[in-house]
């Protein structure tokens, strides 16, 4: 497969010994690994601290080289539905592993994505493979994995990476990259990473085309230029009045770029608080965002629920003026 | 050949829907006697009232006596087509059945024509029966009084989704599936309409894509929901706006993105579409809840919110024209879907290559990637994932 020359990938640590902090999980990864043996493994924690690089340390370490062919990557939040999934394993576990090690590896990933019903059919898929198959469950939040699924894993918890884990980090990559970086561009790697390496990697390496050379300014600059600004200037031009501006960014966001209705509102939520409106208006914007974001979880059409909250933008303007 | 020619039923299992008619036609025609009513089929146009008597003919190898009431200038006209039919034997001893089409296209000057269509109804040897589109016109009062009234319904979509397939297939075009509902649900359930403009688009070709539809101009229906909105936009009185949508006839999930699109076109005072996109936003739950459980009771409060909460919530009427625009929802769907399409191919193969979900590569990576371009290497690398054409609809070829 062709390399796609992302620092993400490039510095994912293909060693337990490359990884970075998580200590306490790599300790008994390496146990399990040492015995050529493991259980069905969940992996939980904040995006960006390692859980999908231990996962594929695992296989790397068990299998070697061959890896690939053992392992099975899924992401449930792509996967179309708990069936596909359970086709896929089934292909997958039809045919032995390869190798001296008796069983093939299944990673789901962003198994939170799916329902408590599919959670069921795939606790059942979990049990009828389970001779031939491990699966590595990877989710945010371990709440939202059934308890049944749960008792037949190991859970393992991730942190979100410390300062001096994303220091080192920042620091293996800007030695291989040939990067000078000030300390102060440093301070603001860190600050807008918040513990997730993707992000640090992702970072640098924007920040590394423009300028070998990365201080704080150039950090920050380069944050705010991969940052959508789509859906604050969508709330400024409703604020301004300029309501049907404000929907026809709302529509090229959802239907041109198949931007989530969740992910939008989630947006709007935290731009209300940077507003230039009084505070009283901050909270009461709130409670409609919240109304909003509840008509759409309860299967609400995202257009027409934005839609009707961006009037409710408008509308402050116009109180404002009053 | 016409395709409405060409694929006319040629017998009753061709025939589209329309079962209780169908089920009362042939009660009747096989029990006929002279001195029996006529058969006075009525409904919109292109239901199949004529393709049905047509069909039954032909199946039952009977002699069809046609005439176009449109065509009716004097009794003696009549008289001179029906006159000798009625009482001589066909030659080979076939049956026969009268057909008179579109009686409601008489006109008043047209002295004696009902007096001879009666006398026609009355003295036949065969069975007789007329078609029209509007039952209650005043002219048909005698005639109802000696004929049996049977209803034709519009077609629904699937229906006439159903039939175009059938054409397409014996056309040898492929086509999506999608196309023919928009062609079926623009003929209003006009069969003879969608057959038309599906030749109108589709004759001599090998394929008909959406993009193909936008030669064909609206049929004059659209009028009916332009006179909708501008009820519901102009009166402030809440029976009203709800009367206003009555005969529209449309999917009422359409109507709602009429009325939506227009809000902000006709009202300005932000608290009035405030308060309007509330009661569609209200609308939209209840047309969530007749899907999910399948209660269509809800329905009428989806209804009377979209017309009834937008047309109460201006203070008052503005007196002002306001030239109401196609819901860009319908527009958007069917143009950005292709493009939708692109998008999600691309996040495929990049979420393989980044080991993370496509809604991570949307939101953590592409926005990094017109920054990373500027990398030769990255540059490179990408070159050898994605085409030159999945690059530039990135818009990172120009970065």
């Amino acid at each position: 497969m062709v390399e796609l020359e992302v620092w993400a990938e490039k510095y994912r640590p293909k060693k337990f010994d490359e990884v970075i902090d998580q200590e306490h999980v790599v300790e008994r990864l390496k146990a399990f690994v040492k015995e050529k043996n493991i259980p069905h493994l969940l992996f939980a924690g904040p995006a960006g601290t390692g859980k999908t690089t231990c996962a594929f340390v695992i296989a790397r370490e068990l299998y070697g080289d061959n890896w690939h062919q053992n392992v099975l990557e899924l992401n449930a939040s792509d996967a179309r539905g708990i069936d596909v999934i359970r086709y896929q394993v089934k292909e997958f576990a039809r045919t032995k592993a390869i190798g001296e090690i008796p069983f093939k590896i299944i990673i789901l990933d962003e198994a939170d994505a799916l329902t408590t019903d599919a959670q069921q059919a795939l606790r059942r898929t979990m049990e009828d493979y389970t001779r031939t198959t491990r699966f590595i469950l990877i989710c945010n939040y371990s709440s939202k994995i059934i308890d049944p699924i749960q008792s037949r894993c190991a859970v393992f918890r991730f942190r979100a990476h410390s300062e001096q884990a994303m220091k080192k980090f920042i620091e293996r990559i800007a030695k291989k990259e040939k990067l000078e970086i000030t300390p102060d561009g440093e301070k603001a790697i860190m600050d807008i990473a918040e513990g997730d390496l993707r992000r640090v990697a992702n970072l640098l390496q924007a920040a590394a085309a423009i300028s070998k050379k990365i201080d704080e300014e150039l950090v920050y600059e380069v944050a705010s230029l991969a940052k959508p600004k789509d859906v604050k200037e969508m709330i400024e031009l409703a604020l301004k009045g300029d309501f049907k501006g404000a929907r026809q960014r709302l529509y090229d966001m959802i239907i041109k770029q198949g931007l989530a209705g969740e992910d939008i509102i989630k947006q709007i939520h935290k731009e209300v608080y940077k507003l230039d409106v009084p505070d009283e208006a901050k909270v009461k914007l709130v409670e409609k965002v919240g109304e909003y974001e509840f008509r759409i979880a309860e299967g609400g059409d995202p257009l027409i629920q934005l839609t009707a909250l961006l009037a409710q933008f408008l509308l402050l303007k116009k109180n404002m003026k009053t | 050949m016409a395709w409405t020619k060409k694929y006319e039923p040629r017998s009753l299992r061709d025939f589209v829907n329309q079962k209780d008619a169908v089920e009362k036609f042939l009660v009747w025609v096989k029990s006929w006697k002279p001195g029996n009513k006529a058969m006075l089929f009525y409904g919109p146009p292109g239901v199949g009232k004529t393709a049905l008597v047509r069909a039954y003919a032909y199946e039952n190898k009977l002699d069809l006596i046609e005439m176009n009431a449109s065509d009716f200038r004097t009794a003696k006209k009549i008289n001179e087509i029906f006159g000798s039919a009625m009482r001589q034997r066909s030659l080979w001893h076939r049956g026969k059945i009268f057909l008179i089409d579109e009686v409601d296209g008489i006109c008043k000057e047209d002295v004696g024509a009902i007096n001879a269509i009666l006398k026609i109804i009355q003295q036949s040897h065969y069975p007789v029966v007329l078609t029209a589109n509007d039952i209650w016109n005043p002219k048909l009062s005698v005639i109802r009084n000696y004929s049996i009234p049977v209803q034709f319904k519009k077609l629904s979509v699937w229906d006439i989704v159903k039939r175009l397939e059938y054409i397409c297939q014996k056309e040898g075009i492929k086509v999506e599936k999608s196309v023919l509902r928009e062609l079926a649900s623009r003929s209003q359930g006009d069969l003879r309409a969608a057959i038309n403009d599906l030749e109108v688009v589709g004759r001599g070709k090998k394929e008909i894509t959406q993009k193909d539809l936008q030669v064909l101009g609206f049929r004059d229906k659209e009028t009916e929901i332009f006179d909708a909105l501008k009820m519901i936009f102009k009166t402030k009185s809440p029976m009203a706006a709800k009367l206003a949508i009555i005969n529209v006839d449309r999917d009422p999930q359409e109507i709602f993105w009429w009325i939506e699109q227009n809000v902000a076109n006709e009202y300005e005072k932000p608290e009035e579409i405030a308060k309007a996109y509330e009661a569609l936003s209200k609308a939209d739950l209840f047309r969530r809840w007749i899907t999910i459980r399948q209660n269509w009771r809800f329905l009428v409060y989806m209804m009377d919110l979209m017309t009834a909460g937008v047309a109460t919530a201006k203070k008052e009427m503005y007196r002002k024209f306001t030239r109401y625009e196609y819901p860009q929802r319908i527009k958007m769907m069917s143009l950005t879907k292709s493009s939708r399409e692109k998008l999600k191919q691309i996040l495929k193969i990049l979420s393989e290559h980044l080991h993370c979900s496509t809604k991570t590569v949307l939101e953590e990576y592409l926005p990094f990637f017109k920054l990373f371009i500027k990398d030769p290497n990255f540059k490179k690398s990408l070159y050898k994932i994605l085409d030159r054409e999945q690059i530039e609809f990135l818009g990172l070829n120009k970065q």
